[in-house]
């Protein structure tokens, strides 16, 4: 028996003392708004204070916690400064996805103890053991040092009808990640629920076969069942393509990756858990695996899988005019290579979720960004009718791309179905990097060519992307590439090509950007060079080529409308001479540290590239005056719900306030779509708004009133024009979008994505020319947004966008097998993110929502390209191997000094 | 996790008889210990809980000017001392530069010494390693070992010792204070660590049982505080493990070196002190050139282990920074990042 004091009452805890205080809190009291994110001390979800410390819950063993004061994110409304954090925390929009969150706020809980009104600095510092993958840090930086402004101030106002778009409002859904209630995929299995834990393949390549595992049952008490592929009740295969059911739920003798799924450990956690690998009947024959795409495209090389015998999973091409000749007889020439690393999704919430048998149907709660294809896979492996599945997404923590494939979804499902219990999951931190998809590792050669008076002339761009041992989203990666490997410029003559290969890695999937951030640090190198070739500033260069509406692409599609580049270039043409300036005079003085200043510029998709990708959005007002919104996008913390929930609200002329959300359950909502691709404001919000002015329609029909007919809604009474309405029956407004395109052809012509977002950003910046470290200083960004329905969560999704194109360019660099967690992988801590400046350009697209397009995507694409230029520009090195870790950098200044 | 005894001794000479027996290990903080545990790389039967033995945790000033640090100290709180940090101001760097705030609030002085390496294969029990296994190989000869070890290692084993805090305590000659139950005795820091050889899972001079008590710094430590830094080369800003660090510690009497000492850190599989590089260095005016020869000393029995040259290169440059920076005087109040080789310097180096 241990005896705690937990925010601020006293509670006697029968566990062993070596049973972690994070275990203690969320499984034995029930707190469970203090997250686990690797337990191992890496991430700094689990901070409480003890005794006023900050500490990693994960690693204090219970024994020692004897008598300890514990602060949780439970107890923290109930003092004034924790209340008047969590305000601060809303209005600057610091919690995203909100899983680091509770984390973040006791870290912050501990220096605002100590100083009320804290420096930066201490912020910084306080902050620095806490990972958030969402929100690039800035705000959340603000929003501590601004607590104390909060102490007396009430919420601010939501803003009135009419007046959603465009406002800065907090978080329709912010509450909830505040004060620790917001329940993730671990946080709400049913207590009796049996545990799930996979036995995964410690091989990238090996035959294997399991004996019989009676005797391993009954050696664990407990243990229910072992679950392998032979129990699939339906089909043994789950991936993202309809005709492409690639990967095993439970492996049939071969595996081709470490972390293929052999079998799973079904029973009490205890149980499971108990289980030590080696005790599992598994005889192994490893293989020599196919450990990059230069070995699997070479003559001779083994298949991975018969369906592509020369191991090339999918090609995309883009083709137009005549490039080589272009480039003959173009006046500058340049060239290069590049090689980028696989990347982690590295959200900060693991795979999690629990499913349970209802009847002749299965429902699977887990933390997901595409509900609706769960739906059809979970249908698909246990062979059931669509209808006989309903999928409710827990809260997301975190996605960006990982978590549109499934993963604890199928297993659940089937062990669920099979065993007529509750079963739960969660993947611990090594397993999720082990197991989850990543980012493609790029081989890219290109080269590129412009006229005398830097117009550019020829494109010839060459990918090979490592697309890992299954199919994933690589067909997307290879398709989005081709059509965005010009960038946002004209470029009359292309030649481009993108091939995603197989091999023996983890498969690489979709992340944040497709594959066209890694084209993209291509592209941007080469015009630096053309523009120094040309003598020309390289802000001008892009101006000049800059695609504007009327232009045609490389595959033949003319931009209509809402091409914002040369409006963000030309806003960040004075902060781009301000700071070249100040690098320049820091540079005048000497010494190992060279000054840089870099730009790039981007451009984006929005939604699926040449395909139909529907959203519908439904609005319900029933005669109690019950306001529904029914809204199927998952939000994984980019802000969806918010940002539909304004466009909603303007479009019906209520405010935002009178709205009861109904949000991603299959039952309850209809299907909008994944949440990829950066397509929920454009595409379901464009979808939101016809609901909206559906649901108008209907209620002005209703009361015979004009189009600028005014509603209210009070205590469930709904007028019109100060006039009552009464209602029989519900009405609804249903409203459904499908962006039009063309699909491209064989020489990826067509029209691919019916808007697109444009960016340019500048980053300032420090290479100690000794030691190859680099320290950011700012980072300068201009987004063309077609519309900010939030400006508070569009910067928001800047910022994030930006840290994470910072671990790309700087530090992250997944080696399958050795670096599955967070200390070995290393992404972005608060420290790393540098002073952002976001600056919004509108530039409507008469196709969206008021003119909004998309934002998740864009901010990450054009980061690291413009690091890479500033590297340039303080060093003359050239980055060709990323990410950019001290070593590299040395080397690339050492090539540059060997060249002369 | 396996079932295991949990012990709580109430006395050094219990928590000693309690651990001599086979199979026991000492639980600290546990911040390292527990998530060892967990990944199943140790497997300790019985733990002894040092959490609650009295007369560990003390920070005294010795009478002959030295100081006497308890194992169970937490780094947080050393760090945090003023007299301390004020005297030692190069062990607060390197504290303030480990881990993170939670860690640094958590782990013990005594833990941080006896921290196991990072290597991952030595962290992952599907691999060959004979630090965990002996005899059973080395998955990092010829693996990932762009980080591993390019002084004193051997054919057997090529990790590395990841602690910051042993850096400048090896450097200023500090003492390690041991009970056991052969009695009480005492080890320098630079011996207490042993190389790898052909028994790399020998990691500590510590026979079983034996505890470490406390930690002794020399009064003549002290006489470094104005030239004393330590600077850490990491891969993200903060919250990483070394690439490569250093300490450096100068006493400058009449514009020469009147006393030097030199450690490097993520280089070995101990912290590893540089007294020929030292001794180069008394008498020499401290330049540029004194320092570069002093780098080239420290690292001139270094060889790469593996995809690791580039790690020699660097051990000499932060070394020759960490000289530069103690050379330039211990700035009045520890930069607003610890360690950091970017950290503004009064001496003007960035220019
Ligand atoms: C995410 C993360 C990042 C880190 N980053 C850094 C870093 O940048 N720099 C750095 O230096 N360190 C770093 N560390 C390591 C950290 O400093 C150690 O985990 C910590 O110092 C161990 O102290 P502890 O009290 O928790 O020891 P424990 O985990 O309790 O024990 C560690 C080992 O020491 C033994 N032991 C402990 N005390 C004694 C004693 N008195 N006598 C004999 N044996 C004893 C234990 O048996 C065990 O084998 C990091 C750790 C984590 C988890
Ligand atoms: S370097 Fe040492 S710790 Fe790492 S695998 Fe080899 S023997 Fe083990
Ligand atoms: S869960 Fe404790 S630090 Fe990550
Ligand atoms: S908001 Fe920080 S991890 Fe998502």
């Amino acid at each position: 028996m241990t005896r705690l004091i937990v925010n601020g009452a006293e509670q006697v805890v029968a566990a062993p003392p070596e049973a972690r205080l994070s275990t203690v809190l969320r499984d034995g009291l029930g707190l469970t708004g203090t997250k686990i994110g690797c337990d191992a001390g890496d991430c700094g979800a689990c901070t409480v204070l003890v005794d006023g410390a900050q500490v990693c819950a994960c690693l204090v063993p219970l024994g020692q916690a004897e008598g300890a004061r514990v602060q949780t994110v439970e107890g923290l409304a109930a003092d004034p400064m924790g209340a008047a954090l969590q305000h601060a925390f809303q209005a600057h929009g610091a919690a995203q996805c909100g899983y680091c969150t509770p984390g973040m706020l006791m870290a912050a809980m501990e220096v605002l103890q100590a100083s009320p009104r804290p420096a930066e600095a201490q912020v910084m510092a306080a902050l620095g053991g806490v990972l958030c993958r969402c929100t690039g840090y800035r705000k959340i930086v603000t929003a501590v040092m601004e607590a104390h402004r909060f102490l007396d101030a009430p919420a601010a106002p939501l803003p009135e009808a009419g007046q959603a778009v465009g406002a800065r409002m907090g978080r329709a859904d912010g509450w909830p990640k505040l004060d620790g209630r917001e329940a993730y995929g671990a946080d709400a299995a049913p207590a009796d629920a049996l545990w799930l834990r996979p036995v995964r393949s410690p091989h990238a390549h090996a035959r294997f076969t399991l004996g019989d595992t009676a005797p391993l049952l009954a050696r664990h008490p407990g243990l229910e069942r072992v679950l392998a592929a032979a129990d699939v009740p339906g089909r043994n295969g789950y991936g993202i393509y309809p005709d492409i059911k690639d990967q095993a739920v439970f492996a049939e003798g071969l595996v081709r990756y470490r972390g293929d799924v052999v079998c799973a450990l079904v029973g009490t956690r205890e149980a499971v858990e108990a289980v030590r690998v080696e005790e599992l009947p598994l005889d192994w024959e490893v293989l020599p695996p196919l450990a990059e795409p230069g070995a699997a495209l070479a003559e001779g090389a083994p298949a991975l899988h018969e369906r592509w015998p020369d191991n090339v999973l999918t090609t995309g091409r883009v083709r137009r005019g005549d490039a080589a000749a272009a480039l003959a007889a173009s006046v500058h020439v340049a060239e290069g290579r590049w090689q980028t690393s696989f990347v982690e999704h590295a959200y900060v919430e693991p795979e999690a979720g629990w499913a349970r048998r209802v009847g002749d149907r299965i429902e699977v709660f887990a933390s997901t960004q595409a509900p609706y294809m769960d739906l059809e896979e979970v249908a698909g492996v246990l062979g059931l009718p669509h209808a006989a599945v309903r999928i409710v997404p827990t809260a997301c923590g975190g996605g960006f791309g990982g978590k549109l494939d499934v993963a604890v979804q199928p297993m659940l499902a089937i062990a669920a179905w099979l065993l007529r219990r509750s079963v739960r999951a969660t993947w611990s931190r090594s397993e999720s990097m082990a197991s989850s998809t990543k980012r493609h590792p790029a081989r890219i050669e290109a080269r590129a060519g412009c006229d005398a008076e830097g117009r550019l002339t020829a494109l010839e761009f060459e990918g090979i992307y490592d697309t890992g041992a299954y199919a994933s989203w690589g067909p997307t990666v290879a398709g989005r590439v081709p059509a965005h490997s010009t960038g946002p410029y004209r470029v009359p003559h292309v030649r481009s090509r993108a091939r995603a290969v197989l091999t023996n890695n983890p498969p690489s999937g979709a992340f944040r950007g497709f594959g066209v951030p890694q084209a993209a640090i291509a592209q941007e190198a080469l015009w630096d060079r053309l523009a120094d070739a040309a003598g020309i500033d390289r802000l001008e260069f892009r101006l000049i080529n800059a695609l504007r509406a009327g232009d045609a692409t490389a595959t033949g599609q003319v931009i209509a409308a809402s091409a914002g580049l040369p409006a963000c270039l030309e806003a960040l043409r004075p902060r781009w001479a301000a700071l070249r300036e100040e690098a320049a005079a820091e540079n005048a003085a000497g010494g190992p540290l060279r000054h840089g200043v870099g730009i790039a510029c981007m451009w984006y998709g929005i939604g699926n590239t040449g395909m139909s990708n529907p959203s519908t959005m439904r609005i319900t007002l029933e005669p109690g005056g019950r306001l529904a919104f029914h809204n199927g996008a998952v939000d994984i913390g980019q802000g969806s719900t918010t940002v539909l929930l304004q466009i909603a609200a303007d479009a019906l002329g209520l405010p935002a306030s009178a709205f009861a959300l109904v949000l991603g359950d299959t039952d309850l909502t209809a299907d909008a779509g994944k949440t990829s691709a950066s397509r929920q404001t454009f595409v379901s919000g464009r979808a939101a708004m016809e609901a909206g002015l559906a649901l108008r329609d209907a209620i002005l029909l209703r009361a015979n009133a004009g189009p600028e007919g005014r509603l209210a809604l009070s205590d469930g009474m709904l007028t019109v024009d100060g006039r009552p309405l009464h209602l029989e029956a519900p009405l609804e407004g249903l409203g459904r979008f499908d962006p039009p395109t063309v699909p491209l052809d064989a020489d990826g012509q067509g029209v691919p994505y019916a808007t697109y977002g444009f960016a340019a950003q500048i980053a300032a910046l420090a290479v100690d020319t000794e030691l190859g470290t680099i320290r950011l200083k700012r980072i300068v960004a201009a987004h063309d947004v077609g519309r900010a329905i939030n400006p508070l969560l569009v910067e928001g999704q800047i910022e994030g966008g930006i840290a994470q194109g910072i671990g790309l360019a700087l530090m992250e660099e997944y080696l399958p097998g050795r670096t599955e967690n967070l200390h070995d992988y290393l992404i972005p801590t608060v420290g790393d993110v540098p002073a952002i400046e976001s600056i919004l350009i509108e530039d409507p697209e008469p196709l969206g929502p008021y003119g909004a397009k998309g934002i998740g995507e864009p901010a990450l694409v054009p980061t690291a390209p413009a690091i890479f230029s500033a590297i340039r520009d303080a060093t003359g090195a050239e980055i060709n191997r990323i990410p950019a870790l001290p070593h590299r950098v040395l080397e690339a200044i050492r090539r540059k000094e060997g060249a002369g | 996790m396996n079932r295991f005894d949990y012990i709580r001794p109430g006395t050094v000479a219990e928590a000693v008889s309690a651990a001599a027996v086979p199979g026991s290990a000492y639980l600290a903080a546990g911040t390292n210990l527990l998530d060892l545990m967990k990944i199943g790389v140790a497997r300790p039967e019985r733990l002894v809980d040092l959490n609650y033995l009295p007369g560990l945790d003390a920070i005294e000033a010795l009478p002959d000017g030295g100081v006497r640090i308890g194992a169970r100290v937490r780094n947080a709180d050393l760090a945090q001392d003023p007299g301390f940090r004020r005297r030692f101001p190069a062990v607060a760097e390197a504290l303030l530069s480990g881990a993170s705030g939670q860690l640094r609030n958590m782990a013990t002085v005594g833990g941080n010494l006896l921290q196991r390496t990072r290597c991952p294969y030595f962290q992952d029990t599907a691999s060959a390693c004979n630090r965990r296994a002996p005899g059973s190989g080395c998955d990092a000869r010829g693996g990932e070992n762009r980080l591993h070890a390019v002084l004193g290692w051997s054919e057997a084993c090529i990790a590395t010792h990841p602690s910051d805090f042993c850096v400048p305590l090896v450097a200023l000659g500090a003492v390690v204070e041991i009970a056991g139950p052969a009695g009480p005795r005492e080890v320098p820091l630079a011996d207490f660590h042993l190389l790898p050889g052909a028994t790399p899972e020998r990691e500590s001079v510590l026979a079983p049982g034996e505890l470490v008590t406390a930690l002794r710094l020399p009064a003549e430590a002290a006489g470094f505080a104005a030239h004393a830094r330590y600077v850490k080369l990491r891969e993200r800003t903060s919250y990483a493990f070394a690439v490569v660090s250093a300490a450096a510690a100068l006493r400058i009497e009449d514009g020469r070196i009147a006393a030097a000492r030199l450690a490097l850190g993520g280089v070995a599989a101990k912290p590893w002190r540089a007294e020929a590089a030292e001794a180069a260095l008394v008498g020499a005016a401290p330049d540029a050139a004194a320092f570069q020869q002093a780098a080239e000393i420290a690292l001139a029995e270094a060889r790469p282990s593996g995809d690791n040259a580039f790690k020699i290169e660097l051990a000499r440059r932060i070394a020759r920074r960490a000289l530069r920076l103690a050379a330039a005087g211990t700035p009045e109040r520890l930069p607003a990042l610890p360690a950091s080789p970017f950290a503004p310097l009064s001496g003007g180096l960035h220019g």
